[in-house]
């Protein structure tokens, strides 16, 4: 127990070293540590100034690189942000589904006119129910029916023993049932939850600089942090609208518009939709000439007649040729920008567009508000269609005042804390308990290198369970102190003492620690947010704390006989 | 050096109080299972569903303004109070709770929107901006369910754990005392929790994980000395042993307990109002934890008894001979 062998000590020197390195940056400014600030999203004259000083500041530091400069990561009750956990509507993934294979189907039943089995489809209830119809000689071609829906029946992929996607029952002499198997159900599911994660993050960080990351949780959940942002409705907008977007030919003729709104029905394969910024009423077609999938980029840009913000976009290779082909043919027509049937611009097209660059302009106000709107649309055309309809079902903001206080509140509550047990072990334990108050020095340093280190979350139930960890901390040493004073008593040496009093005291502070240690286990892994950071510094802090008291002290003490060799401890 | 003065080794008769110890921690069980079947707990909408909305005080508005802001959205249990905020200049604040109408289709989607809905109105109303938001939170009923399924889960799991690990590093007989005392001292906790309506929500689910956590650090500490107390006086009888074991480790349990309550009390007054209703469950817990470790787990030990002759020294599992 007292013999410290150079390597031990050696150990001990680089433990606390590294620990120290990596909590040092904690104490700086982000300039002085060379790290560069995030660009801001919406680039008014102010922020930018204020972005370019500090990243000039950033750029002039002498922080050298080798050296960590990572921080301890606030967790958004600290630092302030939005917290939304969204839920992925299952009827509405498998109602999709079932969309695309009802268009499957169609073109299957009608490859040619020779060929062609007339049916109509219906989805109903989470299923497609397909109604035969006779051919011209009558006939109901059932099992050709059959066997084309089979060549469409293709196993599921990544599925064990070759599931196969759809159930399909004939049910009558008419009439087929197609359901979605439950191997398909969850492929789909999982499907869509990693796609709409993709999409989610593309969406509120198209430009991926702000280090957003949602996560899955269960099988149809998402949680999203946002940090730093204030309000969650932006966030809500940008996320609530499912991001279908098509461009279509219009028909503007006064009197068919007018007939479609007062008898309230358009005409056959066309609808009638409402221009967001006017309020006209146009006839769209149906059958869009590009959709959301053929566009290769979006981004904000600024309408050259007015420098209002706008959106361009630049639609793909096959995207770019079709459109062509169609404002070629249909010059002083106009057509339509449709995003979730709403029609966002609907312009002339005055001659034909080769290029594939288009502009969504006269929306958007020329203020940071108009700003931001349209980067936030650029990022949902850019990120694409959601698989389905994103539920909100959780959130929790937290302002940047609020999140600036708590952490004033729990690092003045940490100070205090720490002097008011330093005060009391001197007092009670004399040059041991002074021994015991640097060992706890190290234990915070310990704490705050290994959050930072790992990159851990810090809440502020994190802080109350590093100020937890300092009470607690001195358990050890109590307990060791008060064996060494009973040894010393009964007549030992100082040195048998400290001996016999740390053996004794072994097995009772690891059995104590770990049943805390069970306890932060169960709520890291049962508990969420705010309390996932407590059990993360609890846990952190009974690994430090047993370190430092059982051997930090130690070492301290054990130099402290071997140079002042007391014959008894006056404790 | 205070501990000069001390003495090393008291002789209290601990075990003598076990019956009007047994009585106390009876009477406060009952106390606190009526109670909380009577007045019930305050939760919080962590676990009730519901929404709360802290904005700054604006200049020249009273509750009564806020309440028919928010009070004409068709909400239901709407209630403002005022409140002191937190920081170096602490400003006043109004928070805001509300719940969806109960009649909506679809009350999770509904409770998201009555947030949006009250932002939007509070800022028209008093020309907020995004700062004067101090914070809001909305949860549906069924996120909320499942929150304080999962907290009451993480409770059980982990009295369950620690029964395990006690019975594999002593022995059943101190295993069942030890659960005993945690399951008192959660149960004491959460009466005075309906007792005084201090909001019940996510961290003091963590609180109470944390009190279990230190109870059986507590608990841990003085059966592991009368497992040695036992081993070293082998014909004393059992009462006297645990007395023995008690006196020797009480000024550890009081100094432990008295720097980590110092440590509490610093983060109750000056934590700020978000950790006070987890600071209050924990110096409570510490006090009764300690309590607890002396009369509750030790008595039932002495109550059941342990077989002393079965286990020499080499058998128990773990640390000696490291």
């Amino acid at each position: 127990m007292l013999q410290f062998p150079s390597w031990k000590v050696a150990l001990i020197a680089i433990t606390l070293l590294i620990g120290g390195l990596m909590a040092l940056p904690n104490g700086f400014s982000n300039a002085f540590l060379g790290i560069e600030p995030e660009r801001p999203s919406v680039e008014t004259p102010e922020a930018l100034a204020e972005y370019v000083a500090a990243r000039d500041a950033a750029r002039q530091s002498w922080w050298p690189g080798f050296l960590p400069s990572g921080k301890v990561n606030l967790g958004l009750d600290l630092r302030g942000g939005v917290y939304l956990l969204m839920q992925i509507t299952e009827d509405d993934v498998i109602a999709n589904r079932l969309r695309v294979f009802s268009a499957d189907v169609g073109q299957a039943f009608n490859p040619s006119p020779s060929e062609r089995i007339f049916q109509t489809n219906e989805t109903r209830a989470g299923r497609l129910e397909i109604t035969l119809r006779p051919d011209r000689n009558g006939v109901i071609r059932m099992q050709d029916a059959l066997d084309r829906l089979d060549d469409l029946n293709t196993p599921v992929e990544g599925a064990l023993g070759g599931a196969r996607t759809y159930t399909i029952d004939q049910v009558g002499d008419a009439s087929i049932h197609v359901s979605l198997t439950d191997a398909a159900v969850s492929a789909f599911k999982r499907e869509a939850l990693s796609k709409t994660i993709e999409i989610v993050r593309r969406r509120i960080d198209p430009d991926g600089v702000r280090d957003i990351a949602p996560q899955p949780q269960g099988e149809n959940r998402i949680i999203l942090e946002v940090p730093g942002e204030p309000d969650p409705r932006r966030i809500k907008e940008v996320l609530s609208q499912a991001g279908e977007l098509t461009f279509s030919l219009v028909d503007d003729t006064p009197s068919r518009i007018q007939q479609a709104v007062s008898t309230g029905r358009s005409p056959p394969g066309w609808r009638l939709l409402t221009d967001v910024d006017s309020g006209e009423r146009l006839l769209v077609n149906n059958v869009p000439v590009v959709t959301g999938a053929d566009v290769a980029t979006a981004s904000q840009g600024y309408d050259p007649d007015d420098n209002t913000p706008a959106v361009n976009f630049r639609l793909n290779g096959a995207g770019q040729q079709r459109f062509s082909k169609v404002t070629q043919e249909n010059v002083n027509r106009r057509f339509a920008i449709v995003l979730d049937e709403r029609v966002m611009s609907a312009p002339f097209i005055r001659e034909p567009i080769y290029g594939g660059q288009v502009q969504i302009s006269g929306g958007f106000a020329n203020n940071s508000a108009g700003l931001q709107e349209a980067i936030d649309l650029a990022a949902i055309i850019e990120a694409g269609e959601l698989p389905a309809k994103l539920n909100f079902i959780e959130e929790r903001t937290v302002g940047p005042g609020l999140g600036e206080d708590s952490i004033r509140a729990g690092t003045l509550a940490s100070l205090i804390g720490l002097a008011l047990v330093a005060v009391s072990m001197a007092v009670i334990y004399g040059r041991l308990g002074l021994f015991a108050v640097v060992s706890l020095s190290a234990n915070i340093v310990l704490i705050l290198g290994a959050l930072s280190g790992l990159g851990a979350t810090l809440t502020l139930p994190g802080i109350a369970g590093i100020i937890l960890t300092i009470g607690m901390a001195v358990d050890a040493n109590v307990l060791v102190f008060e064996r060494i004073r009973e040894e010393s008593r009964s007549g030992r040496s100082a040195l048998t003492a400290v001996q016999v009093g740390y053996e004794k005291a072994m097995s009772t502070i690891f059995d104590a620690n770990i049943t805390t240690f069970i306890a932060a286990a169960v709520l890291y892994m049962l508990g969420s947010g705010p309390v996932k950071g407590f059990a993360v510094t609890l846990a952190i802090g009974i690994f430090t704390s047993v370190f430092t008291a059982f051997v930090v002290t130690r070492w301290f003490t054990v130099m402290w006989l071997r140079w002042a060799r007391p014959k008894t401890l006056a404790v | 050096m205070l501990m000069k003065y001390l003495p090393t080794r008291t002789e209290l008769k601990f075990m003598v109080f076990r019956s009007p110890a047994f009585i106390l921690s009876a009477l406060l069980i009952i106390a606190s299972v009526a109670l909380l079947s009577t007045s019930g707990l305050n939760f919080g909408i962590d676990f009730a569903g519901g929404s709360v909305i802290e904005i700054e005080k604006p200049v020249d508005s009273a509750v009564g303004d806020v309440r028919s802001v928010v009070g004409n959205l068709g909400l239901a249990d709407v209630g403002v109070t005022e409140a002191v905020g937190t920081g170096a200049d602490p400003q006043p604040v109004y928070v805001i709770k509300f719940r969806a109408p109960e009649a909506s289709e679809d009350i999770e989607s509904a409770q998201q929107e009555a947030n949006d809905t009250v932002r939007s109105a509070l800022t028209e109303a008093f020309n907020l901006t995004e700062a004067d938001f101090r914070s809001s939170a909305a949860v549906g009923p069924k996120v909320s369910g499942e929150l304080f399924t999962a907290g009451i889960t993480a409770l059980g799991v982990a009295l369950v754990l620690m029964l395990c690990y006690i019975a594999f590093r002593f022995e059943w007989q101190y295993s069942v005392g030890a659960v005993a005392a945690l399951t008192h001292d959660v149960i004491i906790t959460m009466g005075v929790f309906a007792l005084v309506q201090l909001e019940f929500n996510l961290t003091t689910i963590a609180a109470l994980l944390t009190i279990i956590g230190y109870s059986m650090n507590d608990t841990v500490v003085v059966f592991d000395r009368v497992r040695e107390e036992m081993r070293r006086y082998k014909k004393l009888p059992l009462t006297e042993v645990i007395d023995l074991a008690l006196n020797g480790t009480l000024s550890r349990t009081l100094l432990t307990s008295g720097t980590t309550l110092l440590a509490l009390l610093a983060i109750f007054f000056l934590g700020g109002p978000v950790l006070r209703g987890m600071s209050f469950a924990l110096i409570f817990g510490v006090i009764i934890g300690t309590y607890s470790s002396i009369f509750v787990a030790s008595s039932i030990l002495n109550t059941i008894g342990v077989s002393r002759e079965k286990k020499s020294i080499d058998d128990v599992p773990g640390f000696q001979g490291v």
